[in-house]
């Protein structure tokens, strides 16, 4: 027969740990990013941030000395590949200056406000989540510098992530690639949005809105009027899809941001809660095509539904990335 | 002697989170980092009291849970559910030496199993990682290399060998 006294000390004390640690987990869940857990969060950031600092600055030349080698192999195709982007990207940026200025020609005729330059915060990334399952990033700068939660981050590719949690001098970025996080998307090409879902590493989920609009290999996908200001680029399109009558539209998307490998990064001082944009909660933007996760815990990672119908920003993809 | 032995074996822990989370975010080989704060539980929990490997266990992890996004307890629950199987199995490990390389590769891969089904129970999606598979895998692989410097480190940084009333050497 069963007795508590069957078992012996470390056992005992095993079971006392596996029972703490599920009053934790569901204290901390019930909490939703608040509370004690939260506090402790911060503290224990607080305390870490140097040491990582440290730890990164001394051993950034020995990591140095392994992403080296690694780079050797590829350095000479990379070089092609870039000087056919700066041609490409010199191109880009005469067409882009005279489409600026119809644009703002347009404004003034219709009377728009023209929306302003964003104000950014450079940081340095100093650390990254304690295992391959929490796509994170800790940056070197915090609410002391003008950093706060639910701020877009962004580097010289595109959409980086979300500040998740901050400290006086840090702040946690989730990454787009993370399973928890969507992005509401805009093809670039066809003005169509979707959504973009990480998987934790790869190529990202493309769900289109509107399943009608076929969207084709290399398609850039910029940020929609949703939680991020719109116009960011976020990834490209590789492989095309069209669908069948009935069925959504699903495909696969790079993203543009080298996320394996950031080493600096921007933050976006912008946030939703502006006066600006109130309404954009609203029900009446909730797409047709209902999301298959909601009601998840996370449900603080999904940006509120982009619009149905053809966003027509005013913002010019460039207008945000540095 | 025995409480220098658990502030010597509790900052090596520590000084592990941050080594994970600083140097390994650049050194990834095939994109993926080893899971260093496990190999350095099996270290310490092969010779230090049970009691006191579980503790430290549940310690290294809750403090790494702290610096995570995932719910505060599930890397503490993990972590000492390492130090109570390398307890258990720790007599079976001394009398083959031959078996550390095999169980530091199953102990780590039950570990990061164990994470993600845990992870996507309370809502993380850790399954849904479209490189479960290969973030399982290759820790468990890089481990075993590590466990080859970090398992005499652990032992030379307490001073010891073997457990107390051991019949064999390490």
């Amino acid at each position: 027969m069963w007795r508590p006294g069957n078992f012996d000390r470390s056992t005992s004390l095993f079971i006392g740990l596996i029972v703490l640690s599920l009053v934790l987990v569901t204290i901390d869940l019930r909490a939703a990013g608040g509370g004690v857990g939260a506090t402790m969060r911060e503290g224990a950031q607080t305390v870490f941030a140097p040491v990582q600092r440290v730890v990164a600055a001394t051993t950034r030349p020995v990591a140095q000395f392994f992403e080296g080698l690694s780079d050797v192999f590829s350095l000479q195709s990379d070089n092609r590949r870039l000087r056919a982007r700066i041609a490409e990207l010199e191109r880009d940026i005469e067409r882009t200056q005279s489409l600026e200025l119809r644009v703002r020609q347009f404004e003034a005729l219709l009377g728009l406000e023209t929306p302003g330059e964003l104000e950014t915060v450079a940081a340095e990334v100093l650390a990254v989540g304690p295992s391959e399952f929490d796509h994170i990033r800790v940056i070197s700068k915090g609410r002391n510098h003008g950093v706060g939660v639910d701020m877009p981050v962004i580097d010289e590719g595109g959409l980086v992530g979300r500040v998740v949690g901050v400290t006086a001098t840090t702040a946690q970025v989730r990454l787009i690639s993370d399973p928890t996080m969507r992005v509401a998307v805009r093809v670039e090409r066809t003005g169509e949005t979707g959504w973009l879902t990480g998987r934790g590493g790869g190529p990202m989920v493309l769900e289109m809105l509107n399943t009608d609009a076929a969207v084709i290999e290399g398609d850039l996908l910029v940020t929609a009027d949703g939680r991020f200001p719109p116009g960011i680029e976020v990834a490209r399109v590789i492989r095309a899809a069209r669908s069948e009558v009935g069925f959504s539209l699903r495909t696969e998307a790079v993203p543009e941001a080298s996320l394996t490998t950031i080493d600096f990064v921007l933050v976006l001082v912008f946030t939703r809660d502006g006066p600006g944009v109130a309404g954009t909660e609203d029900e009446s933007r909730i797409p047709a095509v209902v999301p298959d996760d909601t009601g998840e815990r996370t449900s603080g990672e999904f940006e509120e539904a982009p619009p149905t119908t053809t966003t027509t920003t005013t913002t010019t993809p460039g207008d945000t990335t540095p | 002697m025995k409480s220098r032995r658990i502030l010597i074996a509790g900052g090596v822990l520590v000084l592990a989170v941050v080594l994970q989370t600083s140097l390994f975010a650049r050194i990834r080989p095939f994109d993926v980092a080893p899971a260093l704060v496990v190999v350095v539980i099996i270290g310490y929990a092969r010779l230090l009291q049970a009691e006191v490997a579980l503790l430290l266990g549940f310690g290294a992890g809750l403090l790494q849970d702290l610096l995570a996004v995932s719910p505060l307890g599930l890397w503490a629950l993990v972590m000492a559910a390492v130090a109570y199987v390398v307890v258990r199995l720790r007599a079976r490990l001394e009398e083959d030496v031959g078996v550390t390389a095999p169980f530091v590769f199953v102990v780590t891969f039950g570990a990061l199993a164990l994470f993600t089904v845990l992870g996507t129970i309370f809502g993380e999606k850790t399954l849904a990682d479209a490189g479960v598979v290969k973030k399982l895998v290759l820790p468990a692989v890089y481990n075993v290399v590590l466990s080859l410097g970090i398992l005499p480190f652990t032992a030379w940084s307490i001073g010891m060998s073997r457990r107390p009333g051991s019949q064999f050497r390490i």
